[in-house]
């Protein structure tokens, strides 16, 4: 085949571009340790990458999600530990408030109870983060309203929240709550912690009511029908307990869940996009080598015509 | 017997040729570099024999014609190559501009701000803020804080979409400027083909043929190929008739019509034929691939961002509109707009955050069922978006447009090997070889000495002849 001047340069100088790009290519590898960046260099695999993205940002969110849960599901603990204090206190005043005991201590008991029940108030009206925990989703204002007598006598506990629970998600379509709302008189839903009509718990009611008692001296109605009523309400108390323990457990584990979940979702992406640079390295010196040997080559060659020999 | 005077003659006409030779050798060593010369070379025959008693006798040597090598086959080639090539590197630059404006692009210090790895400034984390907005305000309702932050997010995703929907329309516009530019560039080429056409019929009737001006209009008709598909018929005046998808644009030395770009209705700018009026459909060329790149793969991309923004509108509304805010009230939308272009953040709700519908009834501010529901939204498959989340179509559309980009790389790597080939084997059959030339060079001038010496020769003969008769 019969070659012009310009076939020799025109060719040089493709492959020297190809190689060029080339070494360019594999020099970008290797500083940013990525085999691809654009779509266009690996468009499945970039589709893939923007759905684990996708994937850890959701995961991650159901952590801060979790973590969020833990906090008030702790300050929750915490009052119903309070509040188990005092419901354990109140059964003991009950069995020894009996007529064994004279009228002052009586009294002496009555004024203990009448401060635990106000220690009760406080502790249904606990807060987290600003907002009330035991009003159910009437977060803003305080779930119990105590009204008092001339004498600062607590004569009822009035529960202004409702009995609805916000749920939260810890994983696709898994919800959870860790309210409780303070009260439910309604026969469905969520478990009351100090009144659940289905369970004959009213633990104002019923400190109130062996206030009262104690106050007039009244042992055989302690007895009989405080001591009793008292006793459910701890049942109840002890139920919550062991709810809130399950419920930390639960968050726990999907907390663990989800930072696995990251943890192999990020391996993933790691795999997708990240070069070998023992190999990248390795190519880049050899595109560098064919690229030096081809401007030798082509410059030697370029330099030699006939005209050298010409006189 | 040509006798003395006979071969005096037969002398000059001989350095006449190889002084020709000699021209036409110095024509083509300063066109080396000449990217669309096509070598030349003299023609010589012997002249007219004349009968002798003994025979045939020759007369020397006679310059017939400077001839042009040049392969009409390797040129309309070439030309084809080059409108396919064009087209493709049209398509090729519109994708890469969409693929840009798209923004996607991984990066090691992604999506969390950790170390983890992803394309942190496109619409896919802008949606993932989204819901993760709409997640966080899920575990504290009424904290103002939160619904800060949610609306933000809402607001730079909405910015996004109008961000991105806004250069691809500019990338539209600009692909019809280019159609409007690259129709007046062919019908320049067209009236200069004409013209050529004209002073080539014109310098070949007189006999000879005129290579540099056919030179001159290959190149045109190459240039030509670049903005459309053309095809050629050579005439035997020495004129090329040109057609462009079937309609006649030049024929003989006159241009019988030219290409006009006309909008076809809704910016979607077509080409015709200006006399004839009939639209045409291009078959190659940076004209034909700007139209299949607009009307093709980034219409495609614009309504999958269209259809994306106006389903997330529908969809968010559709939860949101019914839930209740800080202060009661409900039945206002969170997005406005229609698609990509118009979406943007209800700006009651901008100016105050406590308008955010979160909860489901009125009065608990605990309450977080409404905005727990559209943070769900993000597992939802959509039936507008091919029973997929929001997300999952997202990286679909994504991939996709990656995909059609990089086969048109392959197509543009391809067609450029090709184009390589072609030229290659062009240059071999016209291109000028410095070693083919010096050489011929070197013949002309032996040639040339030779003759001027064979003159000398005669000359002297022609003297002792004269010099015979004495007075």
């Amino acid at each position: 085949m019969r070659v012009a001047q310009s076939t020799f340069a025109f060719n040089f100088l493709t492959q020297l571009n190809q190689l060029e790009q080339r070494q360019n290519n594999l020099q970008t590898q290797a500083a940013t340790g990525q085999l691809f960046s654009l779509p266009e260099q690996n468009p499945s695999a970039m589709g893939q990458v923007l759905n684990l993205q996708t994937d850890v940002n959701a995961t991650t969110q159901y952590q801060n999600n979790i973590t969020q849960l833990q906090q008030t599901a702790t300050s929750t603990s915490d009052a119903i530990s309070g509040l188990k204090a005092i419901s354990d206190r109140m059964n003991e005043i009950a069995t020894l408030a009996d007529g064994t005991k004279s009228p002052a201590q009586l009294q002496a008991y009555a004024t203990e109870v009448g401060q635990l029940i106000q220690q009760a108030v406080q502790l249904g009206n606990s807060k987290d983060q600003g907002n009330y925990i035991f009003g159910g989703t009437a977060t803003g204002a305080p779930p119990f309203v105590a009204t008092t007598d001339s004498s600062g006598n607590v004569t009822g506990v009035a529960y202004q929240g409702n009995t609805s629970v916000a749920q939260v998600e810890i994983s696709p379509g898994t919800t959870v709550s860790t309210a409780i709302p303070g009260a439910n008189t309604t026969g469905t839903g969520p478990r009351g912690l100090f009144v659940d009509s289905r369970y004959g718990a009213d633990f104002f009611g019923h400190l109130i009511s062996l206030r009262n008692d104690l106050q007039s001296g009244n042992t055989a109605a302690i007895a009989s029908t405080d001591a009793p009523q008292l006793s459910k309400d701890e049942d109840n108390l002890l139920y919550h307990v062991t709810a809130n323990g399950i419920i930390q457990s639960r968050l726990q584990t999907a907390s663990t869940l989800a930072t696995q979940h990251n943890l192999s979702s990020n391996t993933e992406l790691s795999q997708k996009t990240s070069a070998d640079i023992a190999q990248t390295i390795t190519e880049l010196q050899q595109a560098q080598t064919a690229y030096s040997a081809a401007l030798q080559s082509g410059s030697s060659i370029l330099n030699l015509s006939i005209l050298n020999y010409l006189h | 017997m040509i006798g003395l005077f006979g071969i005096l003659d037969m002398g000059a006409h001989s350095l006449e040729a190889q002084q020709l030779g000699t021209e036409v050798t110095g024509q083509n060593l300063a066109n080396v570099n000449n990217p669309a010369y096509a070598r030349q070379r003299v023609l010589m025959q012997t002249a007219t024999d004349i009968q002798t008693p003994v025979g045939q006798e020759g007369t020397g040597v006679t310059v017939v014609g400077i001839q042009q090598v040049r392969d009409s086959m390797l040129d309309s080639q070439i030309a084809s190559e080059t409108s396919t090539s064009n087209s493709l590197n049209a398509q090729q630059l519109a994708l890469q501009d969409a693929e840009a404006a798209l923004g996607e692009q991984v990066s090691s210090t992604g999506a969390s701000g950790t170390n983890s790895i992803g394309s942190p400034n496109g619409l896919a984390q802008g949606l993932s803020n989204l819901f993760s907005g709409f997640q966080t305000l899920s575990t504290n309702p009424s904290s103002m804080a939160q619904r800060q932050t949610l609306v933000q997010s809402a607001q730079q995703l909405t910015s996004q979409f109008n961000q991105v929907s806004s250069q691809l329309a500019g990338i539209r516009n600009g692909l019809n400027q280019s159609i409007q530019n690259d129709v007046g560039s062919a019908n320049q080429d067209l009236t200069d083909i004409a013209s050529l056409n004209k002073q080539i019929v014109l310098a070949q009737a007189s006999g000879g043929t005129a290579n540099d001006l056919i030179d001159l209009r290959q190149q045109k008709l190459e240039d030509l190929s670049k903005y459309a598909n053309i095809s050629t018929a050579a005439q035997p005046n020495g004129s090329v008739n040109v057609s462009i998808s079937g309609a006649t644009m030049v024929s003989g030395i006159t241009q019988t019509d030219s290409l006009q770009a006309f909008d076809a209705g809704g910016g979607q700018f077509l080409v015709r034929a200006a006399t004839a009026g009939t639209t045409l459909a291009l078959s190659g060329g940076s004209i034909e691939g700007e139209i299949n790149v607009r009307d093709g793969a980034l219409a495609a991309l614009q309504s999958n961002v269209d259809t994306l923004a106006s389903q997330l509108i529908t969809q968010v509304n559709g939860i949101y509109s019914a839930g209740f805010d800080l202060n009661g009230n409900t039945g206002q939308n969170l997005f406005t707009g229609t698609n990509a272009a118009t979406i943007g953040v209800n700006s009651a709700v901008v100016n105050d955050p406590s308008k955010f519908q979160a909860a489901g009834t009125a009065g608990a501010p605990g309450d977080n069922s409404v905005v727990l529901a559209l943070g769900q939204l993000a597992n939802n498959n959509v039936a507008a978006l091919g029973n997929q989340t929001f997300s999952a179509n997202y990286s679909q559309v994504v991939a996709g447009l990656g995909q059609s980009l990089s086969n048109v790389n392959d197509q543009v790597a391809n067609s450029d090997k090709v184009t390589q080939m072609l030229n290659t084997q062009r240059s071999s059959v016209s291109g000028v070889s410095l070693d083919e030339e010096m050489t011929n060079l070197m013949s002309y001038q032996k040639a040339y000495e030779a003759s001027a010496q064979l003159i000398t020769t005669v000359n002297a003969m022609l003297l002792t002849v004269i010099n015979m008769k004495t007075v």
